[in-house]
């Protein structure tokens, strides 16, 4: 291993560590005030959100885009996870769905 | 204990039906931008945050410098600064011995299915522990087969690239409880979507989620002004 990209490797792991570990070392031991605490109960569904959205309403080339294969796929997994709830089927019928409308 | 330990590696299952293929595709590009296998794993093993990892190899493929790298790197995980915040609430008074490896593994994807039923995490750090090492282990035996036998597999096949938008998606409907909920939800999804094209490194995430969130704190405390009383309904 080249020393440089140990270096790089070991600073990208203390800047990834930092923000992992200081709010939870701190925020379990701290008395959290309400509003914060009720905020926090938001960031759950907050965080998947800001990540589902771009994901499906992607162009090919990244970016804001309307894709059909991508939205059909979406909305059959949303009917799926509605129904069902259940990860490991709506992660292998997604995959299923999305193989076959990409292959048309 | 073994109890949670079985039942967290057992959640942690459709996570690595993403982890693996996405793994793989990080070990293509890893090689691909010029770092031996061992340099690409080594990445997974320290580092093990996804998104900024793939970023990280195409800068150095590119020939950014350390610092450039290392500066994105914080700018693209500081979105676990909300995540490790909310779990927080669920350790209370663990030692920093144990908080050190809980927090240290925290991603996206095993934050969604620790909070998609907090009851099963509560108090329970072993479960999210193994929950985590799971996902870990995915990914970084995903980073190796990409690394050594990368070639062989074609990671755009197989509906793989939509692997973790499905998961996302199935965890975002669990989360869903009642209107603030969805009024939270969509908030985020169309920040996210407006801003991603003009914030760099992933910090559309952290405003998009901080600003729906702090809408959901709005109506709540609205919704209690309104009512005259502390309401516990928002709660579940």
């Amino acid at each position: 291993m080249r020393l440089e990209i140990l270096l790089i490797i070991l600073g990208m792991t203390a800047v990834t560590f930092i923000p992992r570990f200081l709010p939870m070392a701190f925020m379990s031991r701290l008395k959290v005030p309400k509003r914060l605490s009720v905020f926090l109960e938001y960031v759950p569904v907050a965080v998947l959100a800001a990540l589902v959205f771009p994901a499906v309403f992607a162009a090919d080339e990244g970016g804001f885009g309307i894709d059909p294969t991508l939205l059909l796929s979406a909305g059959i997994v949303l009917l799926f996870s509605y129904k069902l709830r259940n990860l490991w089927g709506a992660v292998v019928l997604g995959m299923a769905v999305y193989w076959g409308l990409s292959s048309f | 204990m073994s109890k949670d330990i079985r039942e967290g590696s057992k959640a942690a299952l459709p996570i690595v039906l993403g982890y693996l293929p996405v793994g793989m595709a990080y070990g293509v590009l890893a090689r691909a931008a010029g770092l031996s296998t061992l340099e690409a794993t080594g990445m997974s093993v320290f580092v093990f945050a996804g998104a900024s990892q793939f970023i990280a190899v195409s800068m150095l493929g590119a020939g950014a410098a350390a610092f450039p790298v290392i500066l994105t790197t914080f700018i693209v995980n500081s979105r676990h600064v909300l995540m490790t915040s909310a779990l927080a609430r669920y350790f209370k008074g663990l030692p920093v011995g144990k908080i050190i490896p809980l927090s240290g593994q925290v991603t996206d994807e095993s934050f969604a299915v620790a909070m998609a039923d907090v009851s099963l995490v509560t108090g329970r750090p072993n479960y999210l522990m193994a929950l985590q090492m799971t996902a870990y282990g995915s990914w970084v035996s995903g980073s190796i087969i990409g690394a050594l036998f990368g070639s062989i597999i074609d990671s755009s096949s197989y509906g793989i690239p939509f692997a973790m938008t499905a998961l996302f998606i199935c965890l975002l409907v669990m989360q869903i409880r009642n209107r603030v909920h969805v009024i939270v939800a969509v908030t985020a999804g169309v920040l996210a979507l407006g801003l991603q094209g003009i914030l760099p490194n992933n910090l559309h995430l952290i405003i998009a989620a901080t600003g729906a969130a702090g809408t959901g704190l709005w109506l709540t405390l609205r919704r209690e002004t309104m009512n005259g009383v502390w309401s516990e309904s928002n709660k579940e």
